[in-house]
């Protein structure tokens, strides 16, 4: 696709921008937040941490909505053949989600002062509980707002008779966004039965909701940007959200193995989340596939970075860091202790939040009217250093838990400021560090997109720039990528032991050395395996172009032979 | 994979069958669910705990409503920022948790936790009425006093009134009464006496007997002046948790500049912060309530610090300066 073919699609524009400030905002309370750690009396009294925290979550999840909202209506029309419903409506949902963002970005505030604005009974203004922290009255704006998406995406869509798998993943997707986000409406008093609500709309949204969403849009994504065929990618949409749904539904029980519940729920979330990974396995092996499914030059290479990030990352994030974590045995030491950070950092923004970055890259050029022609340097220095500043975000986080852990678990020190924080210095430090560059890249991809064919035009690589396809860029084959992903896997299966052996007596007796040791190979392992595996795919994908021009000079007969 | 045209084709029977074991799967989940939250499993719940009149539903609420979690993690969930909530009540007791809330931005003193201990219902709360009765039930609350007492922590003072501070402390009981299966796992070494653990100068090696009320003070010679003896005694009993010895208000208003000065009263009405109306604040803190403050915010010293050493405090806030009458 190389122009707009629905004047409706242009109405994603504003959402893929909004998620784009929205991102530069939370990344900024983010470092807000490493600065508190190293100094806690930073802006005590005028912003609290757990102000800047509920900031940092909440609007991480806002941007991600704006871009999944962007990313749908931009492919709405498309999967359509038509323009989207109610235009109007959409403008509608755009302003009331600047409002509703700006009024929950206020009312965090009212934390400080102790002030929910319980009204009939429930938190009007904002209700303290970690990721679901905006008050009733966010709550039902946002629920109204999904209740929209619904039904502008539910009327543009062909009849159901004519629905594809992919039709089919993002209906039930924006459907399921909304209903279970109803379950976070209600004050429980019981704390057992709140955090078992609580998880079915932190954990059922981000494992079965936007999950499917991810799966439906990185199909089509792949339809759009190789030609994939939407059979195969329909095929590999219904079974990724079908294996998501059988793990995962059961899977929710990790979260219930400490929080009050009884014992049996250790049994059912061991086991089925620790089958999880499956579909996210499934997802990485498809977008090789499709990705090697015509071998043409890839036109829009930070597009594709995003949208190859996004997957590596669920696979790595949520795939092997969360399944470390996911066995009572490892779990009862990880749980509640920065181990889960990185967890929670690499999975979130990198499957839900590198997927709208993917979007807006593919799709704003095409709003710009720039496609074919855009400077792409930019966006791929920002790819590389939002992708190595979160890859050093997890192992900061990482590491910091291990000694968390260590400290807090094993040795019993439960006082945070005289023992845990020093004992974790050397990782507080590391999350700034690393937390600039992620902030550097943010900036540029700030920038790159808010201003992509409004700025001056620079000049164009060639084709003659492409790396040459060999050596780092030579083609990747199903072995290789085999090998990377087997490796990725060993260094998770490291880390897991080094949880595990918090269980060990000798461990327990104070002696740190094992899992430490775990922790320092497994970690660094699994992060530069990605590293490599990420910079070794996108080069021999961009060697194509290098194929591509070297070809257009072989004579036809060469062609033929080498082809 | 798809089928391929004129095959006999798998795919649709393959996908209905998935679909029916996930259906099998909600079953499952519903009726574990259900078993979870039946009464016959004997889990704490809030309705049924409250601690000195106050009630843990409401304890709940305030907890939310200061967004706590937001800092501290609470049946390990939250933002490990401070330390785990679900046990605290129970390793540190309602009296050490009295002292702290109104003046969380310092350590309590013994002192502060003895003054604690004076209230009834806290007491009966804690199961023991003397501070080293206390101490020896709670060696957390001790460990706390002894390494850290009377210095600054990194919590912020918080505007909590009398009551949320008795309702906190309630869902604090209430989760602590919880049943978490194990979670978090009990320590099996002594982590004070651990060599490489000791991050902060100031443990294991100064612990000093937990009856000691001067824990935290420096232990100099007896002082010779009114002044610097109500100096320590400001600092053994806590007062400097709430009190700065600038004009900054903490919790209640600074002590510098304070003596002789006009004081603005809840009641509209003004007094000058002469000995009388300054030893009356201390003995009796609700009689005159200072513009801008809550009542019930400040304990009562009376029975907990004797004539004599209520005057030196006086003559200590007398030296921080202020004109004299």
């Amino acid at each position: 696709m190389i122009r707009i073919e629905y004047q409706t699609q242009r109405l994603s524009l504003r959402f893929f921008l909004l998620m784009l400030v929205l991102f530069f905002f939370q990344a900024g309370f983010g470092l807000l937040l490493t600065a508190q750690h190293i100094d806690p009396t930073l802006l005590a009294g005028t912003l609290n941490f757990n102000v800047a925290r509920a900031e940092h979550t909440n609007l991480g999840i806002l941007w991600v909505l704006s871009g999944f909202i962007g990313a749908i209506l931009f492919v709405g029309p498309l999967l359509s053949k038509r323009e989207l419903a109610a235009p109007g409506l959409i403008k509608f949902l755009f302003y009331a989600l600047l409002a509703v963002v700006a009024w929950n970005v206020a009312t965090q505030w009212l934390a400080q002062q102790g002030n929910a604005g319980w009204w009939l009974g429930q938190p009007m203004l904002q209700e303290g509980l970690e990721y679901l922290e905006g008050g009733r009255i966010t709550d039902v704006v946002i629920f109204v707002g999904f209740a929209i998406l619904c039904y502008v995406l539910l009327r543009t869509f062909p009849r159901v008779s004519n629905w594809n798998e992919i039709h089919w993943g993002l209906g039930i997707g924006v459907v399921a966004l909304t209903l279970v986000w109803v379950f976070g409406m209600f004050f429980v008093e019981r704390l057992d039965l709140q955090e078992y609500f609580r998880w079915y709309v932190v954990h059922y949204w981000v494992e079965g909701v936007w999950e499917v969403i991810h799966i439906s849009l990185v199909g089509f994504l792949l339809v759009l940007m190789f030609g994939a065929s939407i059979k195969s990618v329909g095929y590999a949409v219904f079974w990724g959200i079908a294996f998501v749904w059988l793990s995962g539904l059961l899977g929710n029980a990790h979260h219930y193995f400490w929080i009050g519940t009884p014992e049996f729920w250790q049994f059912w979330g061991s086991l089925f989340s620790a089958l999880e990974p499956l579909p996210l396995i499934f997802c990485f092996w498809h977008i090789y596939l499709d990705a090697h499914q015509d071998r043409k030059p890839i036109g829009n290479v930070p597009a594709f970075a995003f949208l190859l990030g996004s997957v590596v990352l669920e696979q790595v994030g949520a795939g092997i860091l969360g399944f470390t974590m996911t066995f009572a045995l490892t779990n009862v030491w990880s749980h509640g202790t920065w181990v889960t950070l990185s967890h929670a950092h690499l999975a979130l923004f990198g499957t839900f939040g590198m997927l709208g970055l993917a979007a807006a890259y593919y799709a704003v050029p095409l709003m710009r009217g720039v496609v074919q022609q855009f400077d792409q340097r930019l966006g791929k220095l920002a790819f590389w250093l939002v992708f190595t500043g979160m890859l050093g975000l997890g192992f900061a986080f990482a590491i910091g838990g291990t000694v968390q852990v260590f400290v807090y678990r094993t040795l019993g020190l439960d006082w945070f400021g005289g023992d845990v924080a020093p004992a974790m210095q050397f990782a507080k430090l590391m999350v700034p560090a690393f937390g600039l560059v992620f902030m550097i890249g943010v900036c540029l991809l700030v920038y790159d997109l808010l201003t992509l064919g409004l700025r001056a035009k620079a000049t164009i690589d060639g084709p003659a720039a492409a790396p040459a396809p060999t050596g780092w860029g030579r083609r990747l084959y199903g072995w290789e990528t085999g090998l990377w992903l087997l490796a990725m896997w060993v260094f998770g299966a490291i880390i897991t032991l080094g949880l595990l052996s918090f269980n060990l007596h000798s461990v327990q007796g104070g002696h740190r050395l094992f899992p430490y040791l775990m922790a320092g190979i497994g970690y660094p392992g699994l992060l530069l395996t990605t590293l490599l595996f990420v910079g070794r795919f996108l080069r021999s994908l961009e060697a194509r172009c290098h194929a591509a021009a070297a070809q257009a000079v072989l004579p036809a007969g060469l062609q033929a032979a080498s082809g | 994979m798809s089928c391929a045209p004129g095959e006999p084709c798998e795919e649709g029977r393959t996908r209905r069958r998935a679909l029916a074991v996930l259906g099998l799967m909600g079953v499952i989940f519903v009726a574990l669910s259900t078993v979870s939250f039946l009464d016959s499993r004997g889990q704490a719940v809030p309705a049924a705990v409250s601690y000195a009149g106050f009630d843990a539903v409401q304890g709940k609420r305030v907890f939310q409503a200061y967004n706590c979690m937001g800092c501290h993690t609470i049946v390990g969930n939250g933002a490990y920022f401070g330390p785990d909530l679900t046990g605290i009540y129970g390793k540190v007791g309602p009296a050490w948790l009295e002292a702290f809330l109104p003046s969380a931005g310092a350590w309590p003193t013994s002192g502060a936790v003895a003054l604690q201990l004076r209230n009834e219902a806290i007491a009966t709360a804690s199961g023991v009425h003397s501070i080293d009765d206390y101490l020896a039930k709670y060696p957390a609350a001790a460990e706390r006093i002894e390494r850290r007492g009377g210095h600054a922590s990194s919590m912020p003072n918080l505007p909590l009134s009398h009551a949320e501070i008795g309702q906190l402390i309630a869902f604090l009981e209430y989760t602590s009464k919880m049943n978490t299966e194990g979670w978090p796992p009990t320590p099996r070494v002594n982590g004070l006496a651990y060599s490489r653990a000791a991050p902060m100068a100031a443990a294991a090696s100064t612990l000093v007997p937990a009856s000691t009320p001067a824990a935290a003070a420096p232990t100099a010679a007896a002082p010779e002046t009114a002044g610097a003896r109500g100096a320590q005694i400001a600092l053994e009993t806590g007062c400097t948790a709430c009190h700065a010895r600038d004009t900054g208000r903490l919790v209640g208003p600074g002590w510098g500049g304070l003596y002789g000065a006009e004081v603005a009263l809840a009641d509209g009405s003004k007094i000058r912060a002469d000995d009388a109306y300054l030893t009356q604040s201390i003995v009796d803190p609700d009689a005159r309530i200072v513009a801008g403050y809550a009542p019930h915010l400040m304990p009562s010293y009376a029975g907990m610090l004797d004539d004599e050493e209520v005057a030196a405090l006086v003559a200590y806030i007398r030296s921080l300066g202020g004109e004299h009458p």
